[in-house]
This record gives C-alpha cells, structure tokens and sequence, in this order.
C-alpha cells in the first residue's frame, strides 16, 4: 500500500516494508550469519547504512542494526530468515516488521518541511546520505534513513494515524 | 477608496489610513494623540514612540478574538479592523477610572504590600476580588483557536537586525559556505537608514538605492535565508535563540493559515545587530498625549509619511536631533522651539546654523519644567538658563533623553555589559557564547566606524573578505551628550506626575520613596516600585531609573548595576509558544491495530499513556459507565469477553545468560520453569518497591518474552538495558521491544475455550493439551499466532498475540465464530473490576511506590532460593521487615447496600468528629473499589496498616460527605477463591 501527501516542494509515500533488529557484537559469528542471509555485511560505523537492492542495513547504537527489507518478503521466508539469525546464541533477530509505518520524504524543500516537525539539523555536512538518526518528529520518536535524494523516516505503528495528520496538517498550513 | 487607502475603526469611529500604516500612524494621520489609559492612575496617555518599545499605546484588537495589549506603534492596519482603546470606562475621553489620579497620592510606591493588611478575611473576600477586577489593561481573548506553527532552523550564522550593520555582516557573508540566517523585525530591511535622514548617501547613491541593491544581492544568495515582520525574543543557552513571525501583517489573521511561527534557531555564532533604543526623560506630566520621542517623530515622518505635529516642541540632551530638526525644515516644518540641556559651546555647529537660519527660538543650557493640558498638551513651560521661565503655546514636545544599544538580547545570552562615561549608557563588554555585537547595539554610534567594526569582527570567519563602503551623513558624525535624567519641577500639585514608568504609572517620586524606606538595591527597588516590570520592560526608561538613583544614592551609575533583562524581548503568545501542540494535536495519540472497530462499536475511550483505550461499550446511547461496565463484567462471568490488550508492552529477550538476567531483574525463579511455559512476574526497584508486574514466557533458557504495563514499557526496558549494559556487562543477553509488533487480545469466560477451538480449529485447548499457563506458536493462515493461556480476571482466559496487520481481521474472525456464544467487548473499567474480584493487583493502584511484595502478601513470588535479584537486598531492611507495615486486604462494607469510594481513608474510629482539633488515626487507604454484579455488592482492596492481623475485625471507611461505612477486613480475593473457574 502506497498512501501519498504532496505540497509545494514535498512529496511523502507510505511504503509497505519489513524490518528485523538485530542486536548484538556485530563481528565473528555475528557478521557471518547475517552476511550469509543477506549478502551484507553489518557497518561497522555508528549511525552508518549501506544497501543494496534488497535491503538497507544500518547500525543503530554500538549493539544494534535495523535491517529494513525493500522487497515484499513472503512471511514465510522473511520468518526463516529470522529463525536462522536467531538461531545464532550470539544474536537476537526480532521482527519489528508490522510494528513500524514507513514513510519516504522527497522533493526539494523536504527539509524545510521536515524543520516544521523536528529541531534535527537536515544539512548535509551534519546529517550526509546513507547515514541515520533517532529524533523526535511531530513530537514522537523517530528513524531517519538518509537515502541522498529522499529520506526514509520510520515510527511506531501506533502512532500511524497522528503522525499522518500531523504530515497533512503541516502542509495544510 | 483608492488603491492605499484603508478603513478601520478605533473606538467606534470610522478612519482612513494608508497601506503599510501601523494603527499609531493611521491615527496620528487623522491626528488623533489620545489612545488609552494608564495602568493605574488612569491618565490619558498618547503614542510615545514609533515601534516596539511602546509602553503608552497599547489596543484591543476586537476582530481578532478581542487580542489585547496591542502595541499600536506595531500592528499594522487593515481593511475592517476594529481597534478599542483599553483601561477606560464609559469612554476613553470620559473614564470612571481617573478618579484613581485624583487619590493618587495615596497610591505611592508599596501601597498594595502596606494597605491590604487587615482585617483579618479582607484579603479574600474584599480585596483580592476587586484588585483582579480592576488590574490589567485589556480584557483576555475569547474563544481562541490559533493555528500558530514552529520552524527549526540550523545555521551557521544568525544575524540579528537588517540595518546599516546587519546588512553589512551579512553582505560580508554572502557567497560563502555559512549558513546565514538574517532575521529584520520590520517588513523591509534599513534600519536607521529608513527610519532617519541620518545618513545622505551610501558609496554615493541614495540610501534606499543602496538597500535595494544590497536586498537583491542577499536574496541571490544561497547561502542566505531571510526572515522579515520577525522578532528575536529569546537568546538561550548553546546559541539557541527563537523569534516570532508575524505571517499576518496588514492581512486579517486566516484562520486556516498560521498567524505567527515561532522559529526555533540553533547556531554556532550569532551577530546582534539590533540597533539601539532612544530613552527619554523625567519632567512634570511627561506622559501628556504629545510627549513623543524625537527620533520616533522623525521615524513617522521618514517610515509613514506622516508628520505628528507641524510645529513640535524639540527637547534633548545630545546631538541626535539634528536629523529630525532637519527634516521638519525640509519639510517647511518650523519647529516652534528648540531646547537643549547642553552648553551653547557643546550644541553642533551644524544646529545652530539651522536654527539660526530659519528663526527657530533655541534655549541651550535649558530644559522642560513640564508641561499642561487635560487630555493633551496646551502648553510647555521651559527654565532657561537663567532659571527664567518661559510658557510655549504647542501640542507636542519632541524628546531625546539619549541613546540605549538595545542590548536585551546580549544580555540574556548571558554577556557582560560595561558603563560607559562618554555615551552615557550600557554597552557590551564580553560575550558569554560566541556573540558578535555590531553597530549601535555595541555602542558605536558613529557611521563611518561600522565598516571598519564589521570587517574587523567578522575576519575570523573562513572565506570572507574585506568590503568598502562610503558613508556620507547629515550633521556631525560625533556623539554628544549631557547627563540629564529628570528636571527639576517648579510645579507642586499633588497630581502632577514625572513619570520615570509610563506603563506601570511609576513616578520619579516613587524611587525616591522607595530608596527613604530602604530600598537601595537595585533589584529590590523595581520589584518594590515595580519600575521596568511592565510588558516593556522598560525599555525606554529603565536606564533613566538607574540614573536618577544613582544621584539619590550618590554612587556612579556603574556602581548602582543594572537589572537584568528577561526573555522574552517582548511579549509573546502563548499561541505561538503551544505551536500546534493544541486541541487535536494536544498530546501524540497511539491507537492500536482494532481502534477503527472499538469507534464504530460505541467505545468510550480511556488515556492510558499516550495510548487510547477503550474504557466501556455504550450499548445503547444512554447507557452509563457504571450500567456499562456491569453489563460487561456479567457477560464475562457468565459467558465469555474479549479486550484489546494491545498496549500491554512486550520485550523480547534472547542470550546465552537469558535465564540468569531474567533471574536477576524478577524476583520469581525461572530455572526450573519448563520451556514453552509461562509465570506471572515482579520486578523491584533497588529499593525493594514493586516496580512493574508482567507475564514471562520461557522459550528455552536462551529465550524469553516478557509482557510489561502498558504505561511502564518504556520504562521497563530502559531499566532492563541499563542494568545488561552498565551493571552485567558480562551477561550475554540482548533485548528488543516488540510490543508495537503484537497486538494482544485477551479472551476470557467460561466459553472462551469454545470459541478459540472454533478459530483455531486445529488446535487442541484442551486442559490437559493446553495447561494454564502455557503458550505456543502457530500457524494461521499466512501468518503466525503466540497464544498464552493465562487470565488477568480469574475465568478460564487466553492471550492472543497477532502481528498488527492481521489483527483486525483475526478479532472480526473471532466474533464472526462467537455469534452464538455472546462475546462481549469489555474495557478497562471492566477489566478493573473482574481483577479486582479476583484481588489481582494494578501496579501504580494497589502500588505507589512505597510498596514491597510483602505488603502485598506476594512472598510466594520471590524465590526464596534464589542467590540475588534486584531489590532482594532491601526486602531484608528493618523498615522492610516491620510488623506494622500497610498490607494489602479486601474490604466488604457490613451493610451491604453501601458502596464504598475509591481513595477514602480506613480508619479505626466509629465517629468522625464535626470538627476536627485533633488527628485522626488513619490506617490506611482504599485503592480500588467496585460494586461487583456477581457478588451483588461492593467490594474493595485497601492498603492498611497490619491489614494482615485485621482479618476478621470491624472498622470504617471515610465518605466523601465527613461520614464513616462499616467495613469487614477480608483476604483480598473475593470470588473462586480455590481457582475453578481459572483452571477450568
């Protein structure tokens, strides 16, 4: 499911994703069974995301990645995935999947947008691409993938509908 | 009506104006003086000044919600406005009020703090009411729905002011790879360039060709955002500053468009280049309708076209106002007298030849004694330097009292400001975050010296070069002026005032008062005479204050100190501060997967959290909570119920040392659980109190899924991270929340086994297949399902766990198959109640804190043999251990057509007395009460000191009418004591 808003300057789509957090050291057995599933090999960065068609792959905190899924997996296979990750003692994979709503911000004036809802500083020598943030937007915890041309922003599930009219109220006004 | 010309009205009558007009323009155009009423005295006052610093003319905007306290100096008009004058009733040529003028002297500094004394009930009754009555100035708004939004910017630069020194910093930033923000309070750039003929020409072209050329070169910039009609208010701490944006200026407010923005500006350096005040000064009646300030009378020239007065009255102290003299000349304009303090010798040459030129009568080494008129002024009465008084025949006086930098905002960044004997006022002296001043506001009062200030200031920033500018002024460049702060008053009515605060109708009386009865520290004497505590803060006079009590305490001005200047700068709606965190955005709402369902079925909601919840189920449109939550709980009993259970929080946690971290953070032992099982859960703070409770589901000892409070998930995690991180780092053991990943549906009652079997037709619910207590993961259609056999009402109950994009469905399936069996929905408040039938306990309603699982009568959830656990230690402290400790216990009033209230106190004593002289021994609290339909009558839980040894006696709960109930103590379990119905 795709639900839009757009404005002068700013077009945002809801997408359909999958995401599994995966905690843990990161190296050794870690890096190796999630680079067996995924072809990826976790940043080591902090705050750092690489992809690939398939996924994006970002390090949270010094113990935590998100693993965003931009293919529509199957349940099934999504869930072996995982099974397999956390059949490693030295990971905890848990499906965060529906627990999230995705959004994907663009267009030339997204960050003067966005600077209506969040302090976060959106300029490119402080925030550059294929790097994340955790911030508040419209109030609420957020995720920000810089993905150069668009950004990808996730929050709670729960907090879907608010945040959807807090997005539409901002370009209202 | 032309193009320009606009309508509106002030106090019923109907004007004219021209676009671009502030209401002070527009009326000084009709030549209307009287605008309102003072504070206090209620004495007629006029415009004092041309913009922010206004302290006199402040309106009511009817038309916009009746917004008060309007500076009219500002707030420009538009077509329809209706504009009221404040303060005053019937009228504001003929008010009641001025009655307080004529007992003014009685109204003297301190007269609040020394009259409303006695008699003892006075105060509230009598005073307080008629004081709130008569203070304030406007009335408050009605009926007010703003759509005031923030905006957030990062910047390398902030720039301050958009004059002569602003736009030279910022010209000087063009092109380079700073971030700059130019922020201007007026809605075009200039300045003093626009607001004075102080300057002639800039690199030899008109002023207003410069700054067309200059504006075209800023707005060309991309490294440069402009921001106009917007003021600095606020310069925190880490250069973090906001400013209001007026979006509605010259347009009726839009209720569907924001009328202000607050923008919230973060940056590494900030440039005040917000120019400088002019003060003014004391003298008999200076606050007459007429009295203006001399460079907001040339501002209204120069700004608004518009001339106040043919024939003004000058009167100053420095060198100032030779621009104004100048530009009434041009404008064959004949001032009808020039008066200044100053020497002859000190007095520009440049002045004189003017004056002398066109025969304006100059007094040097004089000054105003005051002046007279009722509602205006008729005449100004001069000393001359030979102490010969003179009477001229005029309608307005011109003042100059000197220069202020306007530094508010240095000061609030915390700066250091220094005395300075030439100028004869504060300026910067240290910056306290990286603050660059420019200009005036620095003290550099001279044109020709801001070029040099901005190049050398601003060099040490990266890529910026050295830029010219040729600067020719009218008159001398040189400041001069004369300390001057009050003169001397010939006239000793009782109601002739020098005021020193227009807007708080302070005298210079007053602080001579207030210094006689000891109030000579500078910030006890304005809180005492409440001088520069009004709105303006002062603004033009406030520097007047110090002067005049630095004579009365014969110390140097610099000795005497300053107040200190508070943010905001100037007022501020709390419109613009709320942003649109109001009515519906008021606080974020989470709702869960079912939510759409819970609306359409009538659900009444709760706020858990930020969650909603549904609280109860209006069957029919007047149905009552209470008829509600009966109806609920009876079905459940009797049949079966089902509640979102969605917001309950759920972690995942998974590691080789899993079983050993879920040891330590519950007092239950997990080690003999089986895998695939599950046990109801506490978790302590270090200090032994009940923290949360929870289910914890046993995969393998690697494994487990915790449930948490719906309001304590956060909490809970972080609690559990920061004890794996910092205090166990040597477990391996990683959590994630997945309490957004599940939603949870709670099915209970005595059917509830039928109506999963239907669902899950292919599971086997079976005591003996599916034990209490137990949990399993299946497959369902395309997607997975946790199922936990476990109740929270004491019935036969299970939990379903469902991703939340299958859940709506799966709960819609579930009444689909339950249309025989009458599943009921049931809410919170039922939830409650059938807990409480069963005494299972609310952490944060049976719990506040203060409570261990021993007052609960929880022991057989600590496990005993285990070697530690957070809070074990505590449960061994003295206090812990006591006898005489609050128990938890059931409450069954004797009388049992009584109900008994939530939150009452339990006491021993069969009467309350009708007057209470003495304590009266309180046992303890109710913390949750009910009437139970399956009991048919009220039942209660308390907590209660040695509730435990109670059992069994009689005592009394407090109502809310001083009256007592009968109670009998009872263990708190009140049905199915022996677990029949759970284990079913």
């Amino acid at each position: 499911m795709t639900r839009t808003f757009s404005g002068d300057g700013i077009y945002i789509a809801q997408r359909d994703f999958r995401q599994i957090i995966l905690r843990g050291k990161g190296d050794g057995r870690f890096a190796e069974t999630v680079n067996g599933e995924i072809s990826l090999l976790p940043p080591k960065d902090n705050l750092r995301m690489i992809s690939n068609e398939n996924y994006l792959f970002a390090k949270q905190s010094f113990d935590q990645w998100s693993l965003i899924c931009l293919k529509n997996n199957e349940e099934e296979a999504l869930s072996k995935m995982i099974n397999t990750m956390n059949s490693n003692d030295e990971i905890l994979a848990s499906d965060c999947s529906y627990g999230q709503a995705y959004f994907e911000f663009s267009g030339d004036k997204m960050k003067d947008y966005l600077n209506k809802l969040t302090h976060f500083d959106f300029r490119s020598k402080k925030f550059p691409p294929l790097t994340i943030a955790q911030t508040l937007i419209a109030r609420i915890d957020c995720t920000i993938y810089n993905l150069e041309d668009k950004y990808l922003i996730t929050c709670n599930k729960s907090y879907e509908d608010y945040f959807k009219k807090r997005l539409q109220d901002t370009i209202d006004l | 009506m032309t193009d320009n010309k606009i309508y509106f009205k002030f106090d019923g009558k109907r004007y004219g104006g021209n676009k671009g007009d502030t209401i002070a323009s527009a009326l000084l155009r009709n030549n209307v003086k009287l605008v309102g009423r003072s504070f206090k005295y209620h004495r007629p006052r006029g415009i004092y000044t041309c913009g922010i610093e206004e302290p006199n003319a402040l309106v009511q905007i009817i038309n916009e919600y009746n917004e008060p306290n309007v500076r009219a100096t500002v707030k420009k008009i538009y077509e329809g406005m209706v504009v009221k004058s404040q303060n005053r009733w019937p009228s504001l040529k003929r008010d009641f009020g001025s009655v307080n003028n004529l007992l003014s002297p009685i109204f003297s500094a301190g007269f609040y703090y020394k009259t409303f004394m006695g008699p003892k009930g006075f105060w509230k009754n009598l005073y307080e009411p008629l004081i709130r009555r008569t203070a304030g100035l406007g009335k408050p708004p009605r009926e007010f729905k703003s759509k005031s939004t923030h905006l957030n910017h990062n910047v390398d630069i902030l720039i301050v002011g958009g004059g002569l020194s602003g736009l030279l910093a910022a010209k000087k930033l063009a092109g380079t790879d700073k971030d700059v923000l130019l922020i201007e309070r007026e809605n075009e750039f200039g300045g003093i360039l626009k607001n004075s003929n102080k300057v002639k020409s800039i690199n030899d072209q008109k002023t207003s060709e410069w700054l067309e050329k200059t504006e075209r070169l800023l707005k060309n910039s991309s490294n440069i955002k402009i921001l106009k009609n917007t003021t600095v208010t606020t310069y925190n701490y880490s250069n973090h500053l906001t400013a209001i944006e007026d979006r509605s200026v010259g347009i009726e407010p839009d209720n569907k468009k924001p009328e202000l923005v607050l923008h919230k500006i973060r940056t590494e350096n900030t440039i005040l280049a917000n120019g400088h005040i002019e003060r003014f000064l004391s003298f008999r009646n200076n606050d007459l309708p007429g009295v203006m300030l001399a460079a907001s009378f040339e501002k209204y020239i120069q700004r608004y076209d518009v001339v106040p007065d043919n024939n003004p009255v000058i009167f100053t102290n420095n060198s100032s106002t030779y621009s104004l003299l100048k530009l009434l000349i041009d404008r064959n304009c004949i001032p009808r007298a020039y008066v200044d303090v100053r020497d002859l010798k000190k007095i520009e040459r440049e002045t004189l030849d003017l004056l002398e030129a066109h025969n304006i009568p100059y007094y040097p080494k004089s000054e105003i004694e005051g002046c007279d008129g009722n509602s205006e002024i008729k005449n100004i009465s001069v000393r001359t330097k030979k102490n010969i008084m003179l009477k001229i025949k005029a309608s307005m006086l011109c003042v100059s009292g000197g220069i202020n930098p306007d530094i508010h905002l240095f000061t609030q960044s915390k700066g250091l400001v220094k005395w300075d004997e030439k100028i004869l006022t504060f300026k910067p002296e240290k910056s306290f975050q990286k603050t660059i001043t420019l200009g005036s506001v620095s003290g550099n009062f001279i044109f020709k010296k801001i070029i040099d200030e901005v190049n050398q200031k601003l060099n040490f920033i990266d890529g910026v070069n050295d830029i010219d500018l040729k600067i020719e002024v009218n008159g001398s460049e040189e400041f001069n002026i004369k300390e001057i702060w009050e003169t001397k008053n010939n006239n000793k009515s009782l109601w002739s005032k020098s005021f020193i605060d227009l807007q708080n109708d302070v005298t210079t009386k007053d602080l001579t008062q207030a210094i006689r009865e000891g109030f000579d520290r500078i910030e006890h004497l304005k809180r005492f005479t409440t001088n520069s505590m009004g709105t303006d803060q002062g603004k033009i006079s406030s520097i007047n204050a110090l002067g005049i009590v630095s004579k009365l305490l014969k110390k140097s001005v610099s000795e005497v100190g300053t107040t200190t200047y508070r943010p905001p700068y100037n007022p501020v709606s709390f419109s613009a501060i709320a942003g649109r965190s109001t009515y519906e955005f008021y606080d974020p709402e989470r709702k869960t997967p079912i939510h759409p369902w819970h609306v359409k079925h009538n659900a009444v909601f709760e706020d858990v959290g930020q969650w909603k919840r549904p609280w109860y189920y209006k069957k029919y449109e007047n149905e009552t909570m209470n008829e509600a939550v009966q109806r609920e709980s009876k079905q459940v009993r009797e049949s079966a119920g089902i509640l979102d259970g969605s917001t309950l929080g759920k972690i995942e946690i998974k590691g080789k040392d899993a079983l050993e971290f879920v040891n330590m953070m519950y007092t239950n032992s997990f080690t003999k659980m089986k895998p695939m099982s599950a046990k109801y859960a506490l978790m302590l703070g270090e200090d032994g109190m009940v923290k949360d409770d929870g289910i914890v589901c046993k995969i393998n000892d690697n494994h487990f899924i915790t449930t948490t409070t719906s309001g304590g998930a956060a909490n809970v995690l972080s609690h559990m991270e920061e004890f794996a991180q910092t205090e166990w780092p040597n477990l391996n053991v990683y959590l994630n929340s997945i309490t957004e990943q599940f939603a949870t549906f709670n099915i209970s009652g005595p059917k509830s086994r039928i109506i999963l079997s239907r669902v899950f037709n292919n599971i086997d619910f079976s005591n003996h297949k599916f034990p209490y207590m137990t949990f399993n993961t299946f497959d369902y259609l395309n997607y997975k399902v946790r199922i936990l056999r476990a109740s929270f009402t004491g019935e036969q109950g299970y939990e379903i766990y469902v991703p939340p994009k299958y859940a709506l469905t799966l709960w819609e399936r579930i009444f689909y198959y339950s249309r025989d069996v009458d599943l009921v929905p049931y809410g919170t408040e039922t939830m409650h109640l059938l807990r409480a039938e069963k005494g299972y306990i609310i952490v944060g309603q049976e719990t506040d804190g203060t409570v261990t699982p021993l007052d609960l009568n929880l022991n057989w959830m600590i496990g005993k043999k285990k070697k530690d656990f957070i809070g074990k230690r505590s449960l061994t402290r003295s206090d812990i251990i006591k006898g005489d400790r609050k128990q938890l216990v059931g409450l069954i009033p004797i009388d049992k057509s009584y109900g008994i209230e939530e939150g009452q106190h339990v006491i021993e004593d069969e009467n309350i007395p009708s007057q209470i002289d003495k304590p009266i021994k309180m046992l303890g609290h109710v913390t949750s009460s009910y009437f139970s339909p399956t009991l048919n009558h009220s039942i209660a839980m308390a907590l209660i000191k040695e509730g435990n040894r109670k059992i069994g006696s009689q005592i009394y709960v407090s109502t809310s009418n001083m009256n007592v109930i009968p109670v009998e103590v009872v263990k708190p379990n009140f049905l199915d004591p022996e677990n029949k119905r759970l284990l079913s």
